[in-house]
């Protein structure tokens, strides 16, 4: 009789700090802080006007959008890692929109050599 | 027994059918990603980034491992995608700012070397000046020298010119006296001929006229003595200027035969030409005319009249051309 009284109870007291668990997973309010930022980073940047940079930043926005849709369905981790796909497109957008300033600078930098020396002759 | 075996046996195939699943496409992406990466630039000047995709991959690779079909495995996959694609964009920034760098460096290298073109030519330029400059006041010196020498043949031609015009001078004023002494003699000349004839100006010129009976005797045309003395004084006048014309002209009185007459008074007038040019006048500046008694100067009817009718006229052409008739 003491035996099951001692299994009860531990199974009890599990069942409830599986519950609290639980409950506190479920409360954990999803943290699109990265994501949110580096896609408004990267619309600061211009990507919208650098196409393949535009590209990463509609796929950083629909991945954003997914991860909320899969919060309020309750799939925390999976929206958590929905998450990742949105922060890691949102970083190439800007690395991408980075490259194509740089280009630009670049050639003009060039073409300012080339007209330096085709104006001295 | 059998049954153990076949069970082990399809555990066994079980097993080895999990090994071999297929990779999702986001790890198939992300593994060729990952290849090009760390096969290009991204292994000299993106080395972090790479690192880091080389990590997502592991990681990615780890679960799929763990969990082939999760969504944890395509999740992170897909993340390992991106960081390979990351550190090839973060190459080709650093490319990128490697060839802004290196053009700024060639445009200050080419500004650098147009300045010190341009100071180049600016030290030429500053030499070919002070060389010109040099040149300028050469040529000032030889324009100087040649200035004198203007100076000096302008002095030249003044002296010449004034000694011409002193020469002319001279010689006008030797002229002059010439030309007085000449009308002097002339003067004196016709002066003297007042004195030995009457001289007066006609419009044929100046006309002297010699007494008939001063020169010749009566019905002679043979000169007398005293009139060959006043011819010579009349041929010395004459000849002062022998460059004129003579007429000798013999006239007549009405006395006697009228043909008579006229050969007497054309004798006369060759008499006196002859004279003339024995006394050195041109012969072919004399010509000798006579005309009897039809040019009367005075009345016939009375002696005195008929002595002025008498005569012989030399008459001095204006002309200077001798005219032979």
């Amino acid at each position: 009789m003491k035996h099951r009284s001692k299994v009860g109870i531990t199974i009890f007291i599990m069942a409830i700090v599986a519950a609290a668990i639980a409950a506190g997973c479920a409360s954990t309010p999803l943290r699109t802080e990265a994501s949110t930022s580096g896609i408004r980073a990267a619309e600061e940047l211009g990507a919208a006007d650098v196409p393949q940079a535009s590209l990463h930043l509609n796929l950083a926005r629909e991945s954003l959008e997914k991860a909320r849709v899969l919060a309020a369905q309750d799939k925390k981790e999976q929206a958590a890692s929905m998450l990742l796909r949105a922060e890691a497109d949102a970083e190439l957008a800007i690395a991408l929109s980075h490259e194509d300033s740089e280009r630009s600078e670049a050639l003009a930098a060039v073409a300012r050599v080339r007209k330096l020396q085709q104006d001295s002759r | 027994m059998k049954v153990k075996s076949i069970l082990v046996i399809v555990a066994c195939a079980g097993l080895l059918a999990s090994c071999a699943t297929t990779a999702p496409i986001e790890l198939v992406n992300a593994r060729e990603a990952y290849r090009q990466a760390s096969t290009g630039p991204a292994v000299q000047v993106a080395p972090a980034q790479l690192h880091e995709a080389q990590q997502a991959l592991a990681i990615a690779e780890q679960s799929f491992q763990k969990n082939p079909k999760s969504y944890q495995t395509q999740d992170l996959a897909y993340v390992a995608h991106r960081k390979a694609q990351l550190a090839q964009a973060s190459a080709s920034i650093a490319q990128k700012q490697a060839s802004q760098a290196q053009a700024r460096r060639d445009y200050q290298d080419a500004q650098s070397k147009i300045i010190a073109e341009t100071k180049t030519d600016l030290d030429q330029t500053r030499t070919a000046l002070a060389a010109s400059e040099r040149s300028g006041e050469v040529s000032a010196e030889r324009l100087s020298s040649a200035q004198d020498a203007r100076i000096a043949a302008d002095r030249q031609t003044a002296q010449a010119q004034e000694a011409l015009a002193a020469s002319t001078a001279q010689q006008l004023a030797s002229e002059q006296e010439a030309r007085k002494a000449a009308e002097k003699r002339a003067a004196d000349a016709q002066a003297a001929l007042a004195k030995l004839a009457t001289v007066r100006e006609e419009a044929r010129g100046m006309v002297i006229t010699l007494s008939g009976s001063v020169l010749f005797a009566t019905n002679q045309s043979t000169l007398l003595p005293d009139a060959q003395l006043r011819l010579n004084k009349v041929a010395d006048a004459l000849l002062v200027n022998n460059q004129r014309n003579l007429i000798i002209e013999g006239h007549a009185d009405s006395s006697g035969d009228a043909g008579y007459n006229l050969d007497l008074s054309l004798r006369r007038a060759n008499t006196v030409r002859s004279y003339l040019v024995g006394r050195g006048y041109q012969a072919s500046r004399i010509r000798a005319y006579g005309f009897g008694e039809r040019n009367p100067v005075a009345d016939n009817a009375s002696a005195e009249g008929r002595a002025n009718n008498r005569r012989v006229e030399i008459v001095v052409e204006h002309e200077t051309i001798a005219t032979n008739k």
